[in-house]
């Protein structure tokens, strides 16, 4: 299909990161994230990269997929990175034509600042590539508890982010039949005047829209007929425990978010 | 379990009319009915999941609503009720809630608060009976249809439900997926599970204890399946046909009956009194221009899997062609590559003597070739049918009196007119379809590809469709479509059978089904045409292809045709 959505399937083997408790793991990926924040030198990106490697090399997912899966982030960075090249004007000048200017600080910024965040895209990739939406669902619900109490329904948040995960697939499948039927009937999003354009990105956006609408419709009649009621009397089939290894990635990545901030 | 039952919608429509049923426990009950009957009503009803209007509605020992209570609605009991009734519905999509199988299997005890224990042994047990223990661990969109839809049964199952009620599980389903989810039904009922299920297959409907028919709301027949179906002219004027057996014992003129063993016994009693029976038939002239010809094409989606591998035919001009093969064989690929929306790797496709590889020629097809994708209906987007039908013609840049003309004669030929302003989300399933069509149609193209264009529609309504696709084929239009019912692709110019990628056979209906092929079409999950099957079974050679050619080769009288089919109208 013309709409390929790698971004968030659960990829199944078997792995240490795939054994550890989602929580754990949710903490553990979310702490790299913005412990990225913290990297200035060389040095940290190199530590960085070694500890995201590590990662997926002890997850057993193959490059090719992780790449798959965070292509599209990186393609943002890449304009990130291209604005930064251009727009940070100290240090000293390497390359000149007009008005555009590259310095040894923008290379830098160009480089360090889209170079740091890809750990980060890492990390959340691989959350997602080793834990069923069952499980995130869990964790998210086990995490946000806290927030329970004070009204927020955590568990229903939790359950429809999982559903969204479940359904991204489903309507970007969709999308494409649509876009196709359309294209074929002379409304193509890619080609013509502005108007032509807008009339049909609209024939596709309003068909998209009713068919969801019917997915929903029919998902909570699923839901229903499953006997689906919120949180409260329901049970785990894999209850979440913490296990010595769960404590031991903590620790693990704490001490290199340590490190990390030390080192600069 | 229904007494009589009312129940209307906010819309004003009356969708089920003094209904009064009762399901015994361990019974296969069959719901049959156009579309609009009120069939899904009663499956939503039967399931808790809709409270009535009016009447009584008792579920598993629960009285539910009693409209004779000042609070009708016991919504404790209706909770209670829920956790002993499954559900299997159209779209296996929307049942799926995780992306693994196994963990989907576990959402429903999940959710009923089975201990963690007990669930492990149920997703194992339930996911073995219906064959899918090896795809535990998948993820649930990268199976084909058939197999979602056995993991959606799984789920149910796994809540242990004493009446599971089907609502049209087949209808999205190739003939693989179909005959699979027949057979975990029959292994149901062997086990004892009460059974309601709502088709629009009449073949279904032959190993049901008892079938009720509804009409409007109402039920208006009710009996075993022979005793429903033997009211030939009250099944036709409600919109639904024969199986195939009851047609062929009639048609032959045996004493009537819809038990294939029994049909088959006393027909073959009379050919060996009547001495041998064949069937002979005269070659059909080939048309010689080309509407479409593809030329070593092959096309894939990721460098590892090719989704077409080498492929060459060619499409007669005005020929009707049906392109038949499992999901997953590469047809809806083939499809985009024909109506130039992709173009191939290696090899080229030639549309109406135009290449697709050029990207302005590409634009130029969009005018003279149309494609009806599968549920077209989910294109639909304007405000009004005629909008909607105009979209295509406008952007052919085509005069408003011309865009008019062309709308006005689309929506005549799929017998829309008069609804020009009605909004095309408020007709029905099957208008919605023909609205789409239509869409396609003001078009004008020359060839047009249609995906299953008779997928999830009922009986009238894929004799309607039929109807109109050849009234469009007469006017010299080339049709391609892509089937599953081999009895469809009986009546086509030319068969295309793909397999794994490549074509597998190639030629008319009459070189391909016969019995030399039987082995390679079922094990590619085709199978072949009914009324070969018969003949087969008879041992009638000539391969009659249709009811009509069967009838023929068994050399009885055939009733007047007026006889039985002015009821059908």
């Amino acid at each position: 299909m013309a709409l390929k959505l790698s971004f968030g399937q659960y990829y199944a083997t078997d792995s240490i990161v795939h054994a550890l408790d989602p929580r754990a793991k949710a903490i553990c990926a979310v702490t790299v994230m913005v412990s990225v924040f913290f990297v200035h030198t060389p040095v940290q990106l190199a530590i960085g990269y070694a500890f995201a490697l590590l990662a997926v090399v002890l997850a057993r997912i193959p490059a090719s997929k992780v790449l798959g899966s965070i292509r599209g982030v990186i393609f943002v960075l890449l304009v990130l990175s291209v604005f930064n090249l251009f727009l940070v004007n100290t240090g000293d000048v390497l390359w000149q034509l007009g008005f555009l200017r590259i310095t040894t600080d923008s290379l830098a910024a160009a480089l360090l600042y889209s170079l740091r965040l890809v750990i980060g895209v890492i990390m959340g990739a691989l959350v997602l590539l080793t834990t069923t939406p069952a499980q995130l669902t869990d964790a998210f619900d086990a995490l946000l508890a806290p927030l329970a109490r004070i009204g927020l329904p955590a568990h229903e948040i939790a359950m429809v982010f999982s559903l969204m995960l479940r359904f991204i697939p489903t309507l970007a499948d969709e999308a494409s039949a649509v876009m196709d039927a359309q294209t074929a009937r002379g409304g193509s999003l890619s080609e013509g005047s502005p108007l032509h354009r807008i009339r049909a990105v609209a024939a596709v956006l309003v068909a998209l829209l009713a068919s969801s609408l019917h997915h929903a419709n029919d998902l909570s009649r699923a839901l229903d007929a499953r006997c689906y009621e919120g949180g409260a009397a329901r049970t785990h089939w894999h209850p979440l425990r913490m296990r010595v290894r769960d404590w031991l990635a903590l620790v693990f990545t704490a001490t290199f978010v340590g490190g990390l901030i030390l080192v600069g | 379990m229904l007494s009589h039952v009312t129940l209307q919608y906010e819309s004003g429509a009356q969708a089920l009319n003094d209904v009064s049923l009762t399901v015994e426990r361990g019974e296969h009950l069959c719901v049959l009915g156009a579309n609009g009957s009120g069939k899904s009503t009663l499956a939503s009803v039967v399931c808790g999941l809709l409270a009535p209007d009016n009447g009584v509605v008792e579920l598993v020992g629960q009285t539910v609503f009693d409209a004779r209570r000042t609070d009708p609605i016991d919504f404790a009991a209706y909770r209670r009720a829920r956790r002993s009734i499954g559900l299997v519905f159209q779209n296996p999509d929307d049942q799926i809630v995780t992306t693994v199988v196994e963990e989907d299997v576990a959402f429903g005890p999940e959710n009923l608060g089975v201990p963690p224990k007990e669930i492990g042994s149920r997703v194992e047990r339930e996911l073995h009976r219906v064959g899918m223990t090896a795809y535990a661990k998948e993820n649930p969109t990268r199976l084909s249809g058939g197999q979602k839809q056995r993991v959606t049964i799984a789920g149910a199952l796994a809540m242990r439900p004493e009446v599971i009620v089907f609502d049209e599980p087949g209808s999205l389903l190739d003939v693989r997926g179909r005959t699979a989810i027949m057979r975990v039904m029959r292994a149901l009922h062997a086990d004892g599970t009460t059974i309601v299920h709502i088709t629009h297959f009449m073949e279904e409907a032959l190993c049901a204890n008892r079938v009720i028919v509804l009409d409007r709301g109402r039920i208006v027949a009710e009996g075993s399946p022979s005793q429903v179906f033997s009211q030939t002219s009250k099944i036709l004027s409600l919109g639904l046909e024969e199986p195939f057996v009851a047609q062929l014992s009639r048609r032959t003129g045996i004493p009537w009956t819809c038990d294939e063993d029994d049909a088959a016994e006393k027909l073959t009693r009379r050919a060996t009194q009547n001495g041998k029976n064949t069937f002979s038939t005269s070659g059909q002239a080939t048309a010689c221009a080309c509407a479409i010809r593809a030329n070593h094409v092959s096309y894939s989606y990721k460098r590892d899997r090719k989704a077409l591998d080498d492929v060459s035919f060619e499409i007669p001009s005005g020929s009707w062609t049906a392109i038949v093969g499992h999901t997953g064989s590469g047809k809806s690929t083939l499809l985009r590559l024909l109506c130039a929306l992709e173009t191939p790797d290696e090899g080229e496709v030639v549309v109406q003597g135009i290449c697709t590889k050029r990207r302005r020629d590409r634009r130029r097809l969009h005018g003279t070739i149309g494609y009806v994708m599968q549920h077209p209906e989910r294109q639909l987007f304007a405000e009004t049918v005629r909008q909607d039908v105009a979209f295509g013609p406008t952007n052919l840049g085509l005069s408003q009196e011309e865009v008019a003309h062309r709308c006005t004669r689309a929506l005549q030929m799929v017998g829309l007119e008069g609804l020009d302003e009605a909004s095309p989300f408020e007709l029905s399933g099957g208008q919605q379809r023909l609205c789409a069509i239509a869409g396609v149609l003001a078009m004008e193209p020359q060839t047009i590809v249609l995906d299953e264009p008779t997928a999830g529609l009922d009986p009238r309504g894929r004799t309607e469709l039929r109807r109109i696709l050849s009234r469009i084929h007469e006017r010299g239009v080339t049709i391609v479509e892509v089937t599953h019912s081999m009895d469809d692709a009986a009546h086509a110019n030319k068969v295309i059978v793909l397999e794994e990628s490549r074509v597998m056979l190639e030629g008319t209906p009459r070189e391909l089904f016969c019995a030399a092929n039987e082995d390679r079409l079922s094990k590619a999950g085709l199978g072949l045409p009914h009324a070969l099957q018969w003949a087969l079974k008879l041992g009638i050679e000539g391969n009659p292809l249709t009811l009509d050619e069967l009838v023929l080769a068994l050399g009885s009288h055939a009733p007047q045709e007026g006889e039985v089919m002015s009821y059908g109208a």
